[in-house]
């Protein structure tokens, strides 16, 4: 093998090690030094990381480039990952005393660190999308990029068709006109639509695709317990003292969990189980990047004997010694799953063993759905997106703060970015007035524009302030408004300012792993103190949910139609089904089981009408939008909704007599435009929106409300424009955003093809044993929040009038 | 529309934020904020430049065909000391028409020290009847009727917290909440506007379709 290699340090390296080199390495090797971008597609634990670096280095070692260039630029969609890769890259060149430079620039960068980057560039720089458009934003950024020969982007998979892609790929595009020589690896986990992934990867001819196809068939179990798998819930308590056993068996466990709120209550509930003093971290998102970084070197170290974590650990991260992965409620999706699965034993030629915990009944169907798929070796399909304008107004701006550009070959550029190969230059154009001035039909701020064109038409940005303004609003992941927690002096993380709203002086919640209470908040700090006390409320955590595929949810309708599979289930599961069976029906494979049914919620009688649809979490909540606009109209005045990737519970005030009048399609589809304007979700794409584009400001810590940051209310800016500006630039992104985040709009169509005359509505007394997960459920989603509050409020007064007598 | 009886005379808060005196033919608005949008423009933030049209066309529709002679403006009806002069001809025609067909009355903001408008004069206050018309209210025991403060009010209902725009009204004081499109809310717990608030105080919340009426400890402290 060595003599294919040729970089001498690397193999003496890996000799030392004992370890082998792959095919696929060389492979990638030998088709980069033909010129060749190359895409490795690839399972977890196929040295691909390796194989991705192995050209650079081998330019480096061999070729001994210039030195203070920037050679070789990684970039990751994590931070967590940046600096792994980075620690796994010194290990052979500090080792084999090689003469190349290494360095990570991330949001957690010192100012001072970032600051000798740009003097003194390091041979190889390892970052973040983000990082990347700031970097870009420079005045001196095309001198810094001019000399870079090889761009490698991992876990690439997880950037096509998402806004944080775009931003990248608007990017590379621009690399590639500062150094069109540049050559570009992509590292991508086994997916459905490589080629979507390759074109992605670079817009160059001489470009291949790598695959490396799955040795070993992972192993994996569903957790057996004695005890009683709850009816709902996300936090699979239950299954704390069966899984302590498992991790008490194994020398490296990660506990994957789906939010960053289970991580704090699985890991609190492991600690109250821990009677052999096990050394178990937790590591999530929100906490302060001190606490993961050393929670990360610890594990490296194999100085933790389990961690618990969220998505900050998913993808491409090397622990070595991992021989354990629990995977606490559904993955959700097969390459995610899989991802997670290749963290244990990361070896490409030994079998992942991995340990499956559903967290509620319906998971475990969904569990068992899994790894069918597995077995079946399907795979996840990424869903195509068009390049978003927002994102692109963002890049605009971007280019302009770091030169003068000109309209058409900043429109080649943009059009060269895959995403954006269908963008029309009076599109492109739409969006430079949007960044120029707003782009409102009265030109009210032309004065002000941010960008000015000088007399060779090129277009430069106004002033300083503008780049700077620009710099704190780069990115395209929108979170809402942050505060950091505080115990004495000790910064723990941060958590969502909605969530401490809720808050009363003296509450106690889970964080960082400990039991805190609140006390106040000062100077966007929240001051906290340590308690006793084992009771707390948990910090729930907006989003991280992702909905059920389609062909997940194929698998579990299967598998609940079928009564000779359910021999295999616990007995447990076994009697729910049967006894749903005897009190109700069962959802049927091709129909739709529909359950009404009355019932007290605090204290008032409502009516309840469950579809058990299995359709996923998105179409769900479209049907009940649209069902709830519906039952407004006819009068039964709905509350809200539940909407779980398996059904979808509403309740009213009135009663629903008959179900087929709501359950229409011509009907519902009529309504969806209107409905649409009208949802919350349209109002927070808009936001996003709005935000991303740079029209409002983020909210940043530490830095709220002065005097020249405004930390505008969107929804008031919504409803102007709305009213003046229907077809605004960014309505249009919110609505094409809502759209794709109801993208199962078209799994709804067919899902009505399929159920008409196909209804099996069942009139109950109460409520039936499918539908307590639901009732139970307690993600709620308000239908359209002011005509709630007209209800709630009316039903308050007259409460409090006959309280005092006056009715 | 409800009714307030505030020193013996009858007053009444549409939903829309507007107070009506029938009695004296007269209509009482707060805090215009009239080209706030624009504001930030100079900062290169571009907001939807339409706001002054819209409240202006809220405030006209308002009080059409209500009998109305007199509109008195508490205040901050403009922005900033810019803000006249960035109207645009739809704002400025339908500014024009208010004060054509009705007498208006406009006292001083905060946000107008520096305004100077033609033919407009800012008081610091108007009085009808022992009734105080200012723009931010005095801890003294006369009647008076102001703005200024934005109050809005959250009520916890069963499932989850309301929080709206709302009139307070307690004693001798009723404070108006904003009218501006682009204008946000200050909570009436918030501790500028303790001293108007006791267990005598009466929150009048407006949502889109009516006016609901809470005491003061029914709202969430």
């Amino acid at each position: 093998m060595s003599d294919i290699l040729k970089i001498e340090p690397i193999d003496n390296w890996l000799k030392k090690n004992n370890w082998a080199i792959y095919d696929h390495q060389i492979e990638t090797l030998k088709l980069s030094e033909n010129g060749y971008d190359v895409l490795l597609v690839a399972p977890t634990g196929g040295g691909k990381t390796l194989a991705g670096f192995l050209p650079s280095l081998n330019d480096l070692i061999n070729n001994k480039p210039k030195k203070n260039n920037l050679h070789t630029l990684y970039i990751s969609p994590l931070k967590a990952l940046t600096i792994d890769v980075h620690r796994n890259l010194t290990n052979p060149i500090e080792d084999q005393g090689l003469d190349i430079r290494v360095e990570t620039r991330t949001g957690d960068t010192s100012a001072y660190k970032k600051n000798r980057q740009k003097v003194l560039p390091p041979d190889m720089l390892m970052t973040t999308p983000e990082s990347l458009a700031l970097l870009l934003s420079n005045k001196e950024s095309k001198n810094y990029f001019k000399n870079l020969k090889y761009l490698v982007i991992d876990e690439i998979h997880t950037l096509v068709n998402t806004k944080r892609g775009d931003l990248l790929s608007l990017n590379l595009s621009r690399i590639n006109s500062i150094s069109p020589n540049c050559k570009r690896i992509g590292l991508s986990a086994t997916v459905k639509n490589k080629n979507d992934v390759l074109k992605f990867l670079t817009s160059k001819k001489k470009a291949k695709t790598l695959n490396v196809e799955e040795i070993s068939v992972p192993k994996i179990d569903i957790l057996e317990t004695n005890n009683r798998v709850p009816w709902s819930g996300h936090m699979a308590s239950y299954a704390i003292k069966d899984m302590y056993q498992k991790i008490r068996k194994s020398s490296l466990t990660i506990v994957f969990v789906n939010t960053r709120a289970q991580a704090e209550l699985v890991f609190n509930k492991l600690w109250q189980e821990n009677d052999n003093n096990l050394r178990i971290a937790i590591h999530h998102g929100s906490l302060e990047k001190e606490i993961r970084r050393k929670v990360e070197s610890l594990m490296s170290l194999g100085k933790i004997d389990c961690v618990v974590a969220t998505s900050s650990l998913d993808l491409g991260i090397d622990w070595g010694d991992v021989d354990l992965v629990v995977q606490i409620g559904s993955p959700k999706g097969i390459s995610r799953f899989l991802q997670r699965i290749g963290r244990s034993n990361h070896r490409f030629d030994e079998p992942s063993k991995a340990l499956l915990v559903p967290s509620n009944r319906f998971e475990y169907l969904e569990c068992l759905s899994a790894i069918n798929s597995i077995k079946n070796k399907f795979l996840d399909e990424i869903k195509e997106k068009k390049g978003s304008l927002d994102v692109l107004a963002q890049h605009i701006l971007g280019v302009a703060c770091s030169e003068p550009f000109q309209v058409d070959q900043l429109y080649e550029q943009v059009i060269n970015a895959w995403p954006y190969r269908n963008l029309t230059k009076i599109k492109f154009f739409e969006v430079l007035e949007f960044v120029k001035n707003g782009g409102y039909s009265l030109k009210h701020y032309e004065q002000y524009s941010k960008i000015g064109v000088n007399k060779d038409k090129f277009y430069a940005i106004k002033n300083k302030s503008v780049r700077n303004r620009y710099r704190l609003n780069v990115g395209t992941i929108v979170e809402s408004y942050m505060l950091k927690v505080k115990l004495g002096n000790r910064t723990l993380g941060q958590v969502e300012e909605w969530f401490i709203e809720g808050l009363n002086e003296g509450d106690t919640f889970l964080f960082s792993g400990r039991v805190l209470e609140y006390q106040s908040i000062s100077n966007n700090n929240v001051i906290v103190k340590s308690t006793s006390n084992t009771q707390p409320k948990i910090p729930s955590y907006a989003g991280g949910r992702l909905p059920l595929s389609t062909e997940l949810s194929i698998e579990v309708r299967k598998l609940l139609s079928k009564k000779q599979f359910w021999k295999n289930f616990p007995n447990q599961i076994n009697e729910w089904l049967r006894l749903q069976s005897k009190f109700s029906n069962l959802p049927s494979l091709n129909g739709l089981l529909v359950e009404t049914f009355p019932r007290l919620m605090r204290g008032k009688k409502r009516f309840f009408l469950i579809c058990y649809t299995f359709e996923g979490r998105n179409a769900n909540q479209t049907l009940g939008f649209l069902m709830s606009k519906k039952m407004q109209r006819i009068g039964c005045k709905p509350i809200s909704f539940v909407a779980t990737d398996y059904a979808l519970a509403i309740w009213s005030i009135n009663e629903v007599t008959d179900v087929n009048i709501i359950l229409n399609n011509d009907l519902m589809l009529d309504d969806l435009y209107e409905w649409l304007e009208e949802t919350p979700l349209l109002k927070k794409n808009f936001r996003d929106a709005a935000i991303i584009s740079g029209l409002i400001e983020r909210s940043i810590p530490g830095q709220k409300k002065t005097g020249k940051q405004v930390l505008f209310n969107s929804d008031l800016i919504f409803n102007v424009l709305k009213k003046h500006e229907p077809k605004h630039l960014l309505l249009e992104v919110a609505r094409e955003d809502s759209y794709r985040g109801l993208i199962d709009l078209d799994r709804l169509s067919e899902f009505f093809k399929r159920i008409e005359k196909n209804i099996t509505h069942q009139n109950l007394d109460r409520i039936s044993p499918l539908a307590v997960p639901l009732i139970l459920e307690i993600n709620k989603q308000t239908i359209d929040k002011s005509e709630m509050e007209e209800y709630l409020l009316e039903e308050l007064e007259n409460e409090m009038l006959s309280e005092v007598g006056l009715i | 529309m409800k009714t307030i009886i505030f020193n013996k005379h009858k007053f009444q808060i549409s939903k829309e934020g507007i107070l009506f005196w029938f009695d004296k033919q007269i209509a009482i608005i707060s805090d215009l904020h009239l080209e706030k949008g624009s504001s930030f423009g100079h900062s290169g933030q571009f907001l939807p430049p339409y706001d002054s049209e819209m409240t202006l066309r809220k405030l006209l529709k308002g009080i059409k065909n209500q009998n109305i002679k007199k509109v008195i403006l508490l205040g901050d009806t403009f922005h900033d000391e810019n803000a006249f002069n960035r109207m645009s001809e739809k704002a400025f025609f339908l500014f024009n028409s208010l004060i054509k067909n009705y007498e208006v009355i406009f006292i001083l903001g905060n946000h107008e020290n520096k305004l100077k408008i033609n033919h407009i004069n800012l008081l610091n206050e108007y009085v009808i009847d022992d009734i105080h018309f200012i723009h931010q209210a005095l801890q003294k025991s006369i009647f008076q009727i102001s703005g200024h403060f934005h109050p809005v009010a959250t009520i916890k209902s069963s499932i989850k917290k309301i929080t709206a725009k709302c009139l307070l009204h307690t004693n001798n004081h009723i404070i108006l909440p904003s009218f501006g499109t682009y204008t946000g809310g200050l909570n009436i717990n918030d501790p500028a506007l303790k001293p108007f608030v006791n267990h005598k105080s009466y929150v009048y919340m407006l949502t889109k379709k009516s006016i609901y009426k809470f005491t003061s400890r029914e709202v969430e402290t």
